[in-house]
């Protein structure tokens, strides 16, 4: 077993109260992301993004 | 009035039923025809198989709901399609075989006039000579049915190693084209963190066995995300990871036989190798339920539908690696021939694999084939439902609804471990799904930003919360239609 990952970061990575702040965030970002849209790849509007 | 006939009642099915019944009218028919008698939330069956969750708790029958919203159901598998009826059917039908217990074997045709083919991947566990859930110390966590006894044989297991028995634990893919890797993926971060909770940590080897030519693949040629204020490789992420959780790594595998406690693999060198294990998880091959169709005067068409999985809008073109383009995925998954039949999720023959093609030295295929999880499942059933909607009041065909996999966003919220305080998840959200090279050439296909990783207790909130979301919207309740795929 190799640390990789340092104890301050694993103290915040558990933290309750940081993560709670990060779940509200990470639940807006996903739902962003994935509730944001999708389409066509074959339309002029995404070629002419090339 | 129309008759859509949706097959198989899983993520993509049961979205696109409900969708279908709630938006036309009483006086079309909606039918579902599934063996299964429940529908169950899949990405929880991890938990049941650490015995963190019950098997109740991620599934309910489906016949109730069915009734009560208006949807018919059939318990019966397909068994071949008849896509221009036969000579005494004028109508489309799907020839179904009957699987309850006082039915069984008896077929039925099922007439239609728009087919949702949603009947997801066979689990081939044949195509991996002696691997078996249950069988030669292997075991599974892909269904409910596998993950309860799965975690017997783990807690058997623990209660061994707590009177001093050391063992190897091996998880990861079964197959050399195997897919799904996130499942044995956050199938090993819990049984690690299980261990640790049981103080018997130190008395076992866990080794994550793989196909992948890189440790987070995913079946989806890696990527590089954002992590904090960092630019990561998803390979770095996931090593950082297992070092951390003292897992060790065999990559570029591909399993080919099971014997008691032996996993024998090929490697990408072409060296014949094998491990030995106390217990595994190995997810088995995908594969297309080997159906078959038939025209008019009963000549077979089934190449007209099916690769293994059902022909869609895909450029199946033959062409090399470097030539694959975004636009080669589809984006209706409409079968070009039969315009009324449709195969969003799973079912669906993808055009080319994600990640990059690689054979050993003997010419084995060791890569991993295209994962379609949950989200995209869901979001392509809901277009398909949509485009039929359409056609149906519209009169005529209308496909404005559209979502390739190279155009759409998806998150993996893999459980890292189970715990309120003590659990943790690996949030990984990737845009688009099938990288655009062309797009993005800078990094690796993909957006940054709108890619991006997590690792952290929130994570493992968040899959908590998803679980009793879809759990409430797969039941229909009240504004169901509000949450997204």
């Amino acid at each position: 077993m190799t640390q990789r990952i340092s104890k301050r970061k694993r103290f915040w990575m558990q933290n309750p109260v940081w993560q709670f702040i990060k779940f509200i965030w990470l639940g807006l970002k996903v739902m962003l992301i994935v509730a944001g849209g999708h389409g066509s790849t074959r339309s002029k509007e995404y070629q002419k993004s090339y | 009035m129309a008759k859509i006939l949706v097959l198989g009642a899983g993520i993509s099915g049961h979205v696109a039923a409900s969708h279908l019944r709630r938006k036309l009218s009483k006086d079309h028919q909606v039918v579902v025809v599934s063996p299964n008698s429940n529908y169950q939330w899949i990405p929880s069956n991890i938990w049941v198989g650490i015995g963190r969750m019950k098997s109740k708790e991620i599934l309910f029958p489906l016949a109730p709901l069915y009734k009560r919203k208006g949807i018919d159901f059939i318990q019966a598998k397909a068994t071949a399609f008849f896509p221009e009826g036969d000579a005494t059917e004028n109508s489309a039908y799907v020839l179904v075989e009957q699987v309850t217990e006082n039915q069984k074997g008896t077929a039925e045709k099922v007439t239609y006039d728009y087919l949702i083919n949603a009947t997801g991947p066979k689990l081939n566990f044949e195509a991996t000579e002696g691997l078996m859930p249950g069988k030669n110390k292997t075991h599974s966590v892909c269904t409910y049915t596998h993950a309860e006894p799965t975690w017997k044989a783990l807690q058997n297991l623990i209660e061994e190693m707590k009177h001093g028995k050391k063992v190897k634990i091996l998880i990861g893919t079964g197959h050399g084209k195997a897919t799904c890797q996130g499942a044995a993926f956050e199938y090993i971060l819990n049984v690690e963190q299980e261990l640790r909770r049981h103080k018997v940590r130190n008395m076992a080897e866990i080794t994550w066995i793989s196909n992948e030519y890189q440790l987070g693949d995913f079946g989806m040629d890696g990527m590089l995300l954002s992590y904090g204020s960092n630019i990561m490789k998803s390979n770095q992420m996931v090593e950082m990871v297992f070092e951390d959780r003292g897992i060790k790594w065999i990559l570029g595998a591909g399993v080919n036989k099971i014997e008691e406690g032996i996993a024998h693999y090929e490697n990408l060198d072409g060296e014949h190798k094998s491990e030995t294990f106390d217990f595994a998880m190995l997810i088995p091959a995908f594969s297309g339920h080997g159906f078959k169709a038939f025209d008019k005067n009963n000549n077979e068409i089934t190449d007209k539908l099916f690769k293994g999985f059902m022909l869609v809008d895909a450029d199946y073109t033959a062409k090399p690696y470097e030539e694959w383009t975004a636009q080669d995925w589809p984006e209706t998954y409409q079968n070009p021939t039969y315009k009324n039949i449709f195969a969003p999720g799973i079912a669906f023959a993808p055009p080319h694999s994600i990640s990059k093609p690689r054979k050993s030295k003997n010419g084995t295929e060791i890569f991993p084939s295209p994962p379609r999880t949950g989200m995209p499942s869901g979001i392509t059933a809901k277009l398909v439902a949509d485009n039929i909607i359409d056609s149906i009041k519209k009169g005529k065909e209308s496909l404005g609804h559209k979502g390739s996999m190279a155009n759409m966003g998806a998150a993996c919220i893999a459980s890292a471990g189970y715990g309120n305080f003590s659990g943790s998840g690996i949030s990984i959200t990737t845009f688009p799904i099938v990288p655009d090279y062309k797009k993005y050439p800078e990094t690796q296909g993909r957006k940054l930003g709108k890619t991006f990783g997590e690792i952290g207790l929130a994570g493992h909130w968040l899959k908590l919360m998803l679980h009793y979301v879809f759990m409430y919207k797969a039941k229909m309740k009240p504004f169901w239609w509000l949450l997204p795929e």
